[in-house]
């Protein structure tokens, strides 16, 4: 088992490799196995992850599953003692109990992000091993402890995702597909100056030794370094992850990404990827600079509520579904920074059950809309209406996604609301207030799209349009239940969280309090 | 384990298991659905009297049972049930109606397409409606607070295809949802200010004064907040008379005996924070007061039979909260009285109205009539509701209202008393003119009524004896309900501050308030009955005050103009700003990423001697970068 353990990460991250393989010997024309390797090559880290999962050690909240190889080494130079001295980039990888639930979560959106791709037409083939490329980055960047390791595998999502919304997409893909690399190529930019910074003043890129060395009091290299840079670490590191998340106002690029691509990618994209982002502010930002988030919290704040607010508005006057569901995610982002603002572990734990909740329920929806947009070729509101008719299970589950996204109670989203609230309600109670508001305006604006879309009198032209299919219904009643099952026993997904929140929180507080 | 108490929590799962069933197998059970609803609620039912009868034993202690739900941090958030004299009361009350409903239900939606998806939304409103009844902590509340509403937002949104039904189901889940956001702050506020969810810690916590008074005093107020918008209190009424366009038998379980009169539950429930501030009961009692008056001033005029009804609850709703408001013993007694026998004689007036739609098929009034002989059944048992809902001596309603206003009268709250009176003859009047123009006089509608099957009828007539014999469980004779209701813990916190004595209407006042109701009756029979006096009299010298009440004094206009709308503008606004002046960061963060590649390209220029210098240069920055780093504490941190 010491042995399964001791590579279980590398053999988890690198898995899709397998399918990428296989699918590299199959002839283009045979789409059918094509799909069908695309969809089996998922179930191999998903396996994995669930094992990881089982394996996991709840009462531990150091690193686990710990991988460490020297990679590259340049040396440079001897110090003055006479040891050589020079660039060391090690292969890092393990998990605590905030990464790990989000590989997981990975695993799962990437295996029903298979399945939705059912429907994918052209170029298979690249499609499916553009598709198992993004997984290793999207796994690879849970699973890295290592700053340099982290931003390969975070620019591995990039390119991939550049060609799935590219080629793929709807109509203006390309522009999407170009706005999208820009916008997250100006993030890693500022990420990467931010990392080599750190390098340099901390001589390391293992993201546990540097969190130790920022946040341990009177640490020899880190002692020296002044307050002032380290907000600006801070910060730049929280302006790279806050374009992922997306934060306002750097969320245009998002927008156009959700409704050109192709429904499947942006399950990925809303499901996983922007929770790249806070998992980033999370892990770096607050993780690295305690002190200076702290600081920072009011802002945190301000910013979420902006998020939640503006989204919510703005959702409220969409046309297109698609366009509703994006300033959504932006909206249930702000509840995730309001978490973050909280400073405490019931906010903390707030904000990582809406990262995971969020996507499961963006999955949710996101596919929905593919599968409408499948039979009516539209998603705009005006054109959809009576669809309970002819698609009483479609609509259903249209309906329970949305209540699950309003934070409808026995479902994922109210707890992980609930709990970023309460935590918030401790430190800034009147922010609180004034975000509370977005509860409100997210049962108005989904009401809004989804009743408009599935109620009312059925025009003809739906009245015979076909119900989900097997294939359809798998991913449906999965995420569904996965959404539930947090919902009614959040437990299974707070106790992993619960150590490494625990070691967190008071470095936090015990330093800004 | 020898009380029954342990089992208590069987209560609600029995529906649960009935929901379960039902959307497993809804499609081969098609109306056999009905029979698995009532079944299992039957049994919930049996099992909520057996532990109402224990309840009701001398010396029967309040049970709690509590399991680990969630640990964050250090604290353990738990979910349990308690049994105690308000929420076992609450059981008979919920499940009682619930299955008279659902049997009820197999004949009034017989052959309805959705038949089985019916019993589901019924089944799972009764598991999450007991569910409310019987948590212990206020987190528990809010999670079946929020699953009782959403079951009356898919109830009402029932007939899906109808524009009308989408609507009200639309602003039926908003409406509400301001009301929870107060009691969603109330929670979080208390959970910090007492560390804890529980009703228990939470009163101990204002029992041994750790929390300001301007802390009791909000939370008590956002509490009610969340109490207002559920039992469609003003100003946020306005989505429950919409909630109409829901199934009949919706109206009379949701919208008329349970979930409404949570709201209610849940100030008596939460009631020791409530007397711990004067602030907090008068905004209960006022809102409530004013609530029954101005709601019961709107059932004058209106002319659908199903609208009269939901406007006389509103009223009634306000009238429980008016009783609570005032507080003391007699209050708190009098408010959760009221709220039993109005859950019967409610029932009992929307199940009869559902009859007579059944059977007329219109919700007109005016489109109604001389149905009397043609459903003997239907009308006689309406007729009780009516003489029930009037207070008209000895039927349920007269006792609670006596209590209701002997309550008032005895706090001397003689502002209260008026609007409570006004309000007993505005009811009075607007239920006899319902009944009059439903069931006297000559047909008027197109269609050839005929009684309800036996399936809708017996329910009719043992609600109809309960809104008869149920007074006679609190009579200043012998107040049963009284004594054993505050015989409870929040009983001991009413007379720590109040005193136990329980006020009673004085005689006179008795008297007074019964021939308010009869003038009211009488003058229904004048107008609508004999046609003595001709009932546009007031719309016809009062136009504008007939056309306010008509009109509903234009509070939905009002909230379109001033909230919806607006909000629209906000969002059509935000949206250029967003397409404009945000996105147009983009495209000059576009022009600023070409005008870097540009000068790349420049750079690019083919002629070796550019080359070299450059890799000099870049030489030259990383010797200097070695030589600083080599030193010691790097590049940034050498702070020597």
């Amino acid at each position: 088992m010491d042995l399964v353990n001791s590579i279980l990460l590398s053999v988890l991250v690198f898995s899709p490799v397998l399918a990428i393989l296989v699918m590299a010997f199959i002839p283009q024309h045979q789409g059918g196995v094509i799909k069908k390797v695309g969809v089996l090559g998922t179930l191999l880290p998903l396996l994995l992850s669930l094992y990881l999962f089982a394996s996991f050690h709840y009462g531990s909240s150091n690193l686990q599953f710990v991988e460490k190889y020297d990679w590259i080494s340049i040396p440079i130079s001897f110090d003055q003692a006479g040891n050589p001295y020079g660039l060391e980039i090690n292969y890092e990888l393990g998990v605590d109990g905030v990464s790990m639930p989000l590989l997981v979560l990975t695993a799962i959106i990437a295996t029903l992000a298979a399945v939705a791709s059912w429907q994918i037409k052209k170029r298979l083939k690249e499609f499916f091993i553009l598709f198992h490329v993004l997984l290793i980055g999207m796994l690879g960047v849970f699973a890295a402890d290592n700053l340099f390791l982290f931003f390969i595998f975070f620019e591995m999502t990039l390119v991939p995702m550049f060609f799935l919304v590219g080629i793929w997409g709807y109509g203006e893909r390309e522009k999407a597909a170009n706005k999208f690399l820009l916008y997250n190529g100006i993030g890693s930019g500022i990420m990467l100056i931010a990392f080599i910074v750190l390098y340099l003043l901390l001589q390391t890129m293992n993201m546990e030794q540097i969190s130790n060395a920022l946040t341990t009091a009177g640490h020899p290299v880190a002692s020296a370094i002044t307050p002032e840079l380290r907000f600006g670490l801070f910060l730049a590191l929280f302006i790279a992850f806050a374009i992922k998340l997306p934060v306002f106002p750097f969320h245009t690029w998002m927008l156009k990404v959700h409704v050109q691509a192709p429904p499947s990618i942006v399950m990925i994209h809303s499901g996983i990827l922007l929770k790249m982002g806070a998992y980033g502010v999370l892990r770096m930002g607050i993780g690295f600079f305690p002190e200076q988030a702290y600081q920072f919290a009011t802002w945190l704040a301000v910013l979420g509520i902006i998020n939640i607010l503006y989204g919510a508005v703005l959702a409220y006057v969409q046309k297109d579904l698609k366009m509703v569901l994006a300033y959504s995610s932006i909206s249930h982002m702000g509840i995730v920074l309001l978490g973050f603002a909280a400073m405490n572990t019931i906010g903390f734990q707030g904000a990582m059950f809406q990262i995971v909740s969020h996507g499961f329920i963006s999955a949710l929806l996101f596919f929905l809309i593919g599968v409408i947009w499948d039979r009516t070729q539209t998603s705009m509101i005006d054109e959809l209406g009576g669809l309970a008719k002819s698609m009483p299970f479609v609509s259903g589950i249209l309906l329970a996604g949305g209540m699950a996204s309003l934070g409808l109670p026995g479902m994922s989203g109210f707890i992980s609301e609930f709990f970023a609230f309460l935590g918030l309600f401790g430190k800034l109670p009147v922010m609180a207030v004034v975000g509370a508001l977005g509860i409100v305006l997210t049962a108005v604006y989904l009401l809004r799209a989804i009743l408009r879309t599935t109620f009312g009198p059925t025009p003809d032209r739906f009245n015979r349009l076909a119900d989900a299919q097997p294939m359809e219904v798998i991913p449906m009643v999965v995420l569904l239940g996965f959404i539930i099952l947090i919902g009614v026993y959040p437990a299974i997904l707070g106790n992993p969280l619960q150590q490494t929140l625990k070691t967190i929180v008071p470095i936090v507080t015990g330093i800004g309090g | 384990m020898d009380t029954l108490f342990a089992y208590a929590w069987l209560i609600p799962l029995f529906p649960l298991l009935a929901f379960i069933v039902i959307v497993s197998f809804g499609r081969q059970l098609k109306e056999g659905a009905a029979l698995v609803g009532i079944v299992l609620t039957g049994i919930s039912f049996g099992l909520a009297l057996l532990t109402f009868w224990e309840r009701f034993q001398d010396g029967a202690a309040n049970y709690k049972f509590n399991v680990n739900w969630l640990q964050v941090g250090d604290i353990v958030i738990s979910m349990g049930f308690e049994v105690n004299q308000l929420n076992a009361m609450m059981l008979v009350i919920v499940t009682l109606v619930s299955l008279l409903v659902q049997i009820y239900s197999k004949g009034y939606m017989h052959g309805d397409e959705r038949f089985p998806v019916f019993y589901q939304y019924l089944a799972l409103f009764t598991f999450s409606m007991l569910g409310l009844v019987l948590s212990p902590n206020l987190l528990q509340v809010y999670i079946f607070w929020e699953l009782v509403g959403v079951c009356s937002f898919l109830l009402v949104g029932y007939y899906y295809f109808k524009n009308e039904a989408k609507a009200a189901a639309k602003k039926a889940f908003i409406v509400t949802r301001i009301g929870d956001l107060g009691l969603f702050i109330a929670i979080c506020l208390l959970f910090w200010w007492t560390g804890s969810f529980e009703y228990t810690q939470i009163f101990d916590s204002v029992a041994l004064g750790k929390l300001d008074p301007w802390m009791i005093t909000l939370a008590a107020i956002l509490i009610f907040v969340g109490a207002v918008g559920k039992s469609g209190q003003f100003p946020l009424h306005t989505w429950l008379p919409d909630a109409m366009e829901g199934p009949t038998p919706v109206s009379a379980l949701i919208h008329a005996a349970t979930m409404v009169a949570a709201g209610v539950y849940l100030v008596a429930a939460t009631f020791p924070l409530f007397i711990a501030s004067d602030t907090a009961l008068n905004v209960v009692a006022y809102v409530g007061g004013f609530t029954a008056i101005f709601a019961a001033s709107i059932g004058l005029t209106q002319t659908d039979i199903k609208r009269v009804l939901a406007y006389s609850t509103v009223s009634q709703l306000g009238y429980m909260m008016m009783a609570l408001g005032v507080a003391g013993a007699a209050g708190y007694v009098a408010g959760s009285f009221h709220l039993m026998t109005h859950a019967f004689f409610k029932a009992l007036l929307f199940l009869g109205a559902g009859s007579v739609i059944h059977a007329v098929h219109t919700q007109n009034v005016f489109e109604m009539g001389g149905i009397w002989k043609k459903m003997p059944i239907t009308a006689l048992t309406f007729l009780i509701g009516c003489l029930a809902i009037a207070g008209i001596f000895p039927f349920a309603g007269f006792w609670s209202k006596e209590a209701i206003i002997g309550a008032v009268y005895g706090a001397h709250r003689f502002d209260l008393l008026i609007i409570a009176l006004v309000a007993a003859f505005f009811t009075a009047f607007y239920m006899f003119r319902l009944f009059f123009l439903t069931f006297a006089g000559k047909p008027r509608g197109k269609h050839v009524p005929h009684e309800s099957p036996a399936v809708m009828t017996g329910p009719l007539l043992i609600l109809a004896l309960l809104a008869i014999v149920a007074g006679f469980i609190n009579t200043p004779y012998g107040p049963y309900l009284s004594d054993w209701l505050l015989a409870s813990d929040t009983g001991t916190a009413i007379s720590q501050v109040f005193g136990d004595e329980v006020a009673h209407a004085a005689s006179w006042l008795q008297v007074v308030a019964l021939l308010i109701s009869i003038a009211g009756i009488v003058l229904a029979y004048l107008m609508y009955g004999k046609k003595k006096i001709p009932s546009d009299t007031i719309p016809e010298t009062l136009p504008w005050l007939y056309q306010l009440s008509y009109r509903k004094y234009y509070v939905d206009e009002l909230y379109h103009a001033v909230i919806v709308r607006p909000l629209g503008w906000i969002g059509v606004v935000l949206n250029g700003f967003d397409k404009y002046v945000i996105d147009g960061l983009v495209g000059l963060t576009a022009k600023i990423a070409t005008g870097i590649a540009a000068l790349h390209t420049k750079a690019q220029n083919g002629q070796i001697q550019s080359y070299g210098a450059m890799v000099l240069f870049g030489l030259l920055l990383l010797i200097i970068a070695i030589s600083l780093t080599a030193q010691g504490g790097g590049l940034f941190g050498s702070g020597q």
